[in-house]
Formats: structure tokens, C-alpha cells, sequence
């Protein structure tokens, strides 16, 4: 009582009980979820649930104050929600360990509850909620921090600008001629030994994967016969494993063969310090002093080994490994898959075998070499995460909830919180408008409704989007994996929409190719009919076509592209431009959206010139310039900036 | 990834309405029947007048979460015999390369006549395969003979 008289005269009457009434979800119970938890509870909010899949390591206790040392390996949605419940029992409070991607939290769920809180630690999350909350039409209050930074924002479906509004950095990634072949910085050493080394020894190897059955029927069967040898030596190697002269092996590999090969490759190296191949069985008979004082070196992270040093732990690392992986194979199921082993910071054995290969390559290339404990930081994409940045920004997420409460969604701010900034510690700024061309938020929604055992595609495109919706020839139909449909696709019209994957709380997205007036894109969320759907086995739920004044064809209740945005922007919707090739075979941009908007990114310091003169300065002629031609790898091989949970 | 997917939409579109003669791009289909966006199964032909006129040639292009922001992936299935090309098959060149060349406004139609162009004109100062690069820099004739043999094995039909 007396705790709800002291808020009732910070609230006043009415926001008090505002917040007594709301039901609240938050999702990740981490970082920020553990502050912001401690927060909601006391300010009363009436219900609230809890979603996290995580458990909790001995590595969050610093900074996620509800959990205890008792607690580690236990649900943290669990375990924050009893530690706070303590607080206020009188409150409503419900955990789920649990994926918010699961199934069971559908549109529907969520439109059950006030508003939403988001305290993630990762994009693919985020940008999940941000959606299932725009399709319920649920306000969201998204929050996240890095290190001294953080930042809170308040999303309301045509109000506000929503998550995806604005596009969001990419976790960096390298190409791999770097990787392979012309590092030039630890880190790109550190990526090789991680992503590379580790995985083609004691993971799945790329080259063993079944797209590179090279037929060989015709003439060119030595070439590829050669290939593939020289994609079965390291495999042949790893045959090796266990014996005693694997090590040497692997390493005259990868030190040495490898290293001579690429230094073959003269052109390569006129502008960069060739390599210089380190040999094992040379090298190997000078370590025995570093080899002495092994179990030191280990202990010893945060000094940078010698190449003695760093050959003793490779060596005792891979034995390490080794024997690991042969002991997993030897106790797992014949029909189970392979087992491996693949990178993880806090297991020693991968990371000391990562940072002791990455720093012999770093030596082969006369780059500088790393302490154990740098490696960990930077293999691992540790971030550190900051218990006070957490907190203020936990902090802020209730201020604004306040006027989410109220309705008063034009004095919400985008509070900004960063401590090295000149100006100020905290900043704030008005709310942004939603993007019109946002591809998340500035598309139409709506539900329908389905009879699963007899809806076809046809059913859909002509029946539902043709006749009640008013669509015309060209549209698209995409599931979340890809098209079904559109005006070359027709082969699965005859199909029922379960078998093609369609199933309740499924969303279809429908793309207006309508040259002249194209309507925005549609976001279907499907449910499943429970009773018999007398006439039609598609009903729209939330909208439905009504007969136009001409009683022609039925007015289109999806609105149309706002064109202005389309041409205003040199990009489009899309980003795609107006190709002309040309006569020399040269291919050119007609301008970039830089250009269109009257400034130069950063390198591209080319000169202004004419829409046509821009083609063949701008870089992407393949014939003009070719500078080194290089190619990205896979995303996951980059270092990842992440945020805290 | 909702940009990513209508971006390919687009992509598509663009490419259905208008592309250039003797190539093939399409998604590959998934056994349900949909339509996998993010790879597609691509054809270049080998340019006029050049040693690789009359080929054909497989490539996979794999586009990412990230894309356009990042580029597709594109890999030659089998793998070529090419400077430039890895022994797995993976192309590298600088319009594919996020730190280079790429933008997010490069369509396909761009990329593929872009590795058309790298077919007959190779870039010494980035190889990827030991084999094609040492005979085209110490051999070229029989580097010549190579290619044109590989083009009487992929001929466009």
C-alpha cells in the first residue's frame, strides 16, 4: 500500500493506474532486461511476461544483478522473474524460457498485451519483434547498448519511425583472397586460423561438401582431377590425425607448402613483403627450452609468444584437440553425423590452437603477433558490456513507456546515451517519421483467414488478391522462404497452400508489379480457420474490397506507392538503377544515390561529371580497372560487433 | 532481410523484363515447388570475337541476409579454369568484393556481364588458382589451347 501511495504521488492518479492496468512484455532477460525488469516491477506495472532462451553463465553475474552464483546453467526468464517478484509480489509476473521466434508467440499473443519492450542483444531478434509488434500493431520500446553507449527508441506503427526504418551495420566480413592469400593485419591471420584451419581439421570442410562433384566426362577431367587433389590434401592429412607425425604434417601444410605456393605467385608480392614459409622439422629442434616450460606459456596469456613459443602450444593444442575429436568419434553413433569441433572463446583448447596458428601466420607474413588474451577479444567479438550504461538505459525505457501509456506518441523521444560524445552525456531528439520506403513498416497488413484443408494458390491469387483485393496481371506472391507465384510462376497455382508450406501465424508478402500505380507491398499473416468457412476457404480479416463507384472492379483497399518517394530518391525502393551498357561493353550506373543527393562518399572521391562520364570513372567497370580483384567470403568469417544481452 | 527479399523481387523482375543475350538467371526451386531467391542458377556465355565464344558457363550465385548491403557469392559449378577463379570455384573480383568494388546498387545483369568481361580478360595482380595463373603468365599459348578446349566442353547450346 505504501509503496503504491509514494508512486501514485510521483504518477498522479491516472498514469498510476494506467500502469497498474498494463500488461507488459519483455523480451531478454539479460544486460538491459535484468535493470529494466527491477524497474517495471517497482513502478507497478500490473502484469508482466518475461521471454529468454538463455541460461545464465558465470560471466553475466557482474552486470545482471538478479542473478546469483547459484543460479548459473538456470533459465533466465525463470530465475529474474523470482528474484523480482520479490520485490512487488503483488504483481502479475509470468516467465517463458523460450525462443520469441517460437511459434506460440503468434501475431495474436501479442497484440494481447499494452506494449512491448525490446532488451535484445542481436539484430535477427530484433528485427522479429519489431515485426510481429508492427503486425499486432503493438507499441515497442527498443533499447540497446554497447560498451559507454546506448540508445532507447519508441516504435508505433505509422507514428514512428520503426526498427527497420533506417538500414543497420553489418557485421564486417573479409574478403577472401585476404584471408588466404594476402593478410595484412592480426586480424586477418585470426579469422584464417578460426574459420579456416580450425573447420577443414576438426570441422566440416568446405571442399567436402557435395556441390563440388566435379563431373569429369570430357577432356577436362586432369584439370579437375588436379583440383580436387589439391582439395583432398588437407583432408588426407586429416586422416593423419592421432599418428605421430601429424603434427608435422599439418604443419608443413599450411606453414610451409601453402606459403611456398602462394609466394610462387610472384605479381602477388611486387607490392607487398613476400612470406617466408617457416619449415617444421628445422625449426622444431629449437624448442625444446620453450617446450620445458609449456604449462608457464600456457598460464601466461597476456604476453605475446615467441615463435618458439607459439609452435610448442600449436603442437600441444592440436594433440589436445586431436584426441578430443577421436574420443568423440569413438564413443558416437555410427548412423550420428560426424561429430566436430568447432571455435568457442571460453574452450581453451580451440582458442589456444587459434592463437597459436594465427600468430605463426602473422610471423610468415611479417605481421605483429598478439597475446592470447587479445586473440580471446578478438576472435571471440568481445564487447565489453557496462552495468551503468545498462542501467540509464533501463532507466529511460520506463520515462518513455510513460507516454506510450498516455497515448501521446508526438512527445516520445530517441534518447541517445554516449559518454565520449562533446556535447553531451545524454542526448535526445524528437521522435523520426516512419521511412516511407521502410521495407518493414510502410507496407499494408492484414489477417486472413484460411481453410487449410482446401485452400489453393489459385483460391488466393485469383479469388482473394484478384477479385476481392482488385490486383492486377503482375504480382508476386512470397512466403518467407521465397515466391510461389508470380506471372511466369504459375506452376504451384493448382497446389493447396499447405503444401506449400503455408501453416497458421505464416506471413505472405505480396509485390505490386503494376508498372503504372503499384500498390504497397501486402504483409498476409495467415490464420488457420477453426470452423467451417461456408462459402470462400480465403476471408480477409481486417480489410475486404468494396465495390467501387463505377461498379466496374472493386476499389483497392491497399494504398498505393507514394511516387514521390520513388523519384526523390535516385535508389528507388529497391535501390535499383537504370543500367546502360555500354557500347564497348563497359557497364555503368546512371548515378549513384550519393550523386542524386549532391554528396561524395567517403573514397569515392571521383569527379562530378556528367550522368554518362560517371561510368567509367565510379569503379564498377570491369574491363577499366581492375586494381585487385577480390571477392567476399561467407558472413560468419568476420569479426561481430555485437551488444550486450 | 525483408529489404534483401524485395530487392531479389526486384531483381527478378528487372531481369525478366530485359536481359542481355545468351545468359540465364533463375532461383532455384526447393521441393515444395518455391522458389529459393537467395541462390540462383546463372549461365555466361563466352563474349564475341574472344577465345571463350561459344561457351557456356554454370555459375551459382548465393546472396546473403545482408545483401544488397553485401554482395552475392558467386561460384563457377563445376569450378573454371580461370586466373581468377578459386579451385572451388568462387569468382574474385573487385565488384564482388564489399571492401572494393561492391555497391548496393550493382544489379545482377550488372555482375554477370561483369564476369563475362573477367572470362577473356583476367587480372594478373589477384590470382586465385596457381594452375591457370602460372601457365597463362609462362605459357599463354597453351593456356589458349586449355580454354579453347574447355570451351568445346561447356558449349552454348
Amino acid at each position: 500500500m505504501l509503496r503504491d501511495r509514494f508512486n501514485q504521488q510521483s504518477l498522479g492518479v491516472p498514469l498510476n493506474t494506467m500502469v497498474k492496468e498494463a500488461r507488459i512484455l519483455m523480451v531478454g532477460a539479460g544486460g538491459i532486461g535484468c535493470e529494466l525488469l527491477k524497474n517495471l516491477v517497482l513502478t507497478g506495472f500490473g502484469e508482466i511476461h518475461i521471454v529468454d532462451l538463455d541460461t545464465i553463465d558465470l560471466s553475466n553475474l557482474n552486470r545482471q544483478f538478479l542473478f546469483r552464483q547459484e543460479h548459473i546453467k538456470k533459465s533466465k526468464a525463470l530465475v529474474a522473474k523470482d528474484a523480482a517478484h520479490k520485490f512487488n509480489p503483488r504483481l502479475k509476473l509470468e516467465a517463458h524460457h523460450a525462443n520469441i521466434k517460437d511459434p506460440q508467440f503468434n501475431v495474436n499473443w501479442f497484440r494481447g498485451f499494452t506494449m512491448v519492450f525490446n532488451a535484445l542483444d542481436n539484430l535477427d531478434a530484433r528485427r522479429h519483434v519489431n515485426k510481429m509488434c508492427l503486425a499486432a500493431d503493438v507499441p515497442l520500446i527498443e533499447s540497446g547498448t554497447t560498451g559507454f553507449n546506448g540508445q532507447v527508441q519508441v516504435i508505433k506503427k505509422g507514428q514512428t519511425a520503426c526498427y527497420d526504418c533506417t538500414a543497420k551495420e553489418t557485421p564486417k566480413s573479409f574478403p577472401v583472397c585476404t584471408i588466404r592469400s594476402t593478410p595484412s593485419q592480426p586480424i586477418h591471420c585470426i579469422v584464417w586460423a578460426k574459420s579456416y584451419l580450425l573447420s577443414e581439421i576438426f570441422g566440416t570442410s568446405e571442399d567436402e561438401s557435395p556441390e563440388l562433384d566435379h563431373s569429369e566426362d570430357s577432356e577436362n577431367a586432369q584439370e579437375i582431377e588436379k583440383l580436387r587433389q589439391e582439395a583432398q590434401a588437407l583432408k588426407l592429412i586429416r586422416e593423419a590425425m592421432g599418428t605421430e607425425s601429424f603434427p608435422q604434417l599439418l604443419f608443413d601444410k599450411v606453414f610451409k607448402d601453402d606459403v611456398e605456393r602462394l609466394k610462387s605467385m610472384q605479381e602477388m608480392w611486387k607490392t607487398r613483403k613476400p612470406p617466408r614459409p617457416i619449415d617444421y622439422s628445422s625449426t622444431v629442434q629449437e624448442v625444446a627450452d620453450a617446450e620445458t616450460r609449456k604449462s608457464e606459456i600456457l598460464r601466461d596469456d597476456q604476453r605475446v609468444w615467441n615463435l618458439h613459443e607459439n609452435i610448442v602450444v600449436f603442437r600441444d593444442s592440436l594433440k589436445r584437440l586431436s584426441r578430443r575429436l577421436q574420443s568423440m568419434k569413438s564413443t558416437s553413433d555410427l548412423d550420428a553425423a560426424e561429430p566436430i569441433i568447432t571455435f568457442d572463446k571460453d574452450d581453451e583448447d580451440t582458442l589456444d590452437f587459434v592463437a597459436a596458428s594465427a600468430n605463426l601466420r602473422s610471423i610468415i607474413f611479417g605481421i605483429e603477433t598478439k597475446s592470447r588474451f587479445d586473440i580471446k577479444q578478438m576472435a571471440g567479438n568481445i564487447i565489453p558490456a557496462i552495468a551503468t550504461t545498462n542501467a540509464i538505459v533501463a532507466g529511460l525505457c520506463v520515462l518513455q513507456s510513460f507516454k506510450v501509456l498516455r497515448g501521446d506518441f508526438s512527445s516520445t523521444k530517441e534518447v541517445f546515451l554516449s559518454p565520449f560524445a562533446p556535447e553531451r552525456l545524454l542526448s535526445s531528439d524528437r521522435y523520426r517519421e516512419p521511412n516511407p520506403d521502410c521495407p518493414a513498416c510502410s507496407v499494408a497488413q492484414t489477417r486472413v483467414l484460411v481453410d487449410m484443408s482446401r485452400a489453393t494458390l489459385n483460391d488466393l491469387v485469383e479469388d482473394f488478391l484478384r477479385l476481392e483485393l482488385g490486383y492486377g496481371d503482375e504480382f508476386v506472391v512470397n512466403t518467407e522462404t521465397g515466391p510461389i507465384y508470380d506471372v511466369e510462376e504459375t506452376e504451384n497455382l493448382s497446389k493447396k497452400l499447405k503444401d506449400l508450406g503455408i501453416k497458421g501465424d505464416s506471413f505472405l508478402t505480396i509485390i505490386d508489379d503494376d508498372d503504372e500505380n503499384p500498390r504497397v507491398n501486402l504483409i498476409l499473416n495467415v490464420q488457420e480457420a477453426t470452423t467451417d468457412l461456408e462459402d470462400r476457404p480465403i476471408k480477409g480479416l481486417d480489410i475486404s474490397g468494396s465495390p467501387s463507384a463505377d461498379g466496374d472492379r472493386p476499389a483497392s483497399p491497399i494504398p498505393r506507392k507514394r511516387k514521390s518517394a520513388v523519384e526523390s530518391n535516385g535508389q528507388g525502393v529497391t535501390g535499383i538503377e537504370e543500367v546502360h551498357p555500354m557500347a564497348n561493353g563497359i557497364v555503368g550506373i546512371k548515378r549513384t544515390a550519393e550523386e542524386a543527393l549532391g554528396h561524395e562518399s567517403g573514397e569515392a572521391k571521383r569527379p562530378k561529371t556528367t550522368v554518362n562520364g560517371a561510368n567509367s570513372a565510379n569503379g564498377t567497370s570491369v574491363n577499366g580497372e581492375h586494381g585487385s580483384a577480390l571477392i567476399i567470403d561467407d558472413s560468419t568469417d568476420g569479426a561481430i560487433v555485437i551488444d550486450d544481452d | 532481410m525483408a529489404l534483401c527479399m524485395n530487392r531479389l523481387n526486384e531483381e527478378r523482375k528487372q531481369w525478366r523484363r530485359d536481359h542481355p543475350f545468351g545468359f540465364y538467371a533463375k532461383p532455384q526451386r526447393n521441393a515444395q515447388g518455391v522458389l529459393d531467391l537467395k541462390t540462383w542458377e546463372c549461365g555466361i556465355p563466352g563474349k564475341e570475337k574472344t577465345l571463350w565464344e561459344g561457351g557456356l558457363f554454370k555459375l551459382s550465385v548465393i546472396f546473403p541476409d545482408e545483401y544488397p548491403t553485401k554482395p552475392p557469392k558467386c561460384k563457377f559449378v563445376p569450378p573454371l579454369f580461370h586466373p581468377n577463379v578459386y579451385p572451388s570455384g568462387t569468382v574474385c573480383l573487385s565488384i564482388l568484393n564489399e571492401e572494393e568494388g561492391w555497391k548496393p546498387a550493382i544489379t545482377i545483369k550488372q555482375i554477370l556481364l561483369g564476369v563475362q568481361d573477367l572470362l577473356d580478360d583476367p587480372n594478373p595482380d589477384s590470382p586465385a588458382q596457381a594452375d591457370a595463373y602460372n601457365l597463362y603468365r609462362k605459357d599463354r599459348a597453351a593456356y589458349e589451347s586449355k580454354i579453347k578446349r574447355i570451351v568445346r566442353d561447356n558449349p552454348a547450346p
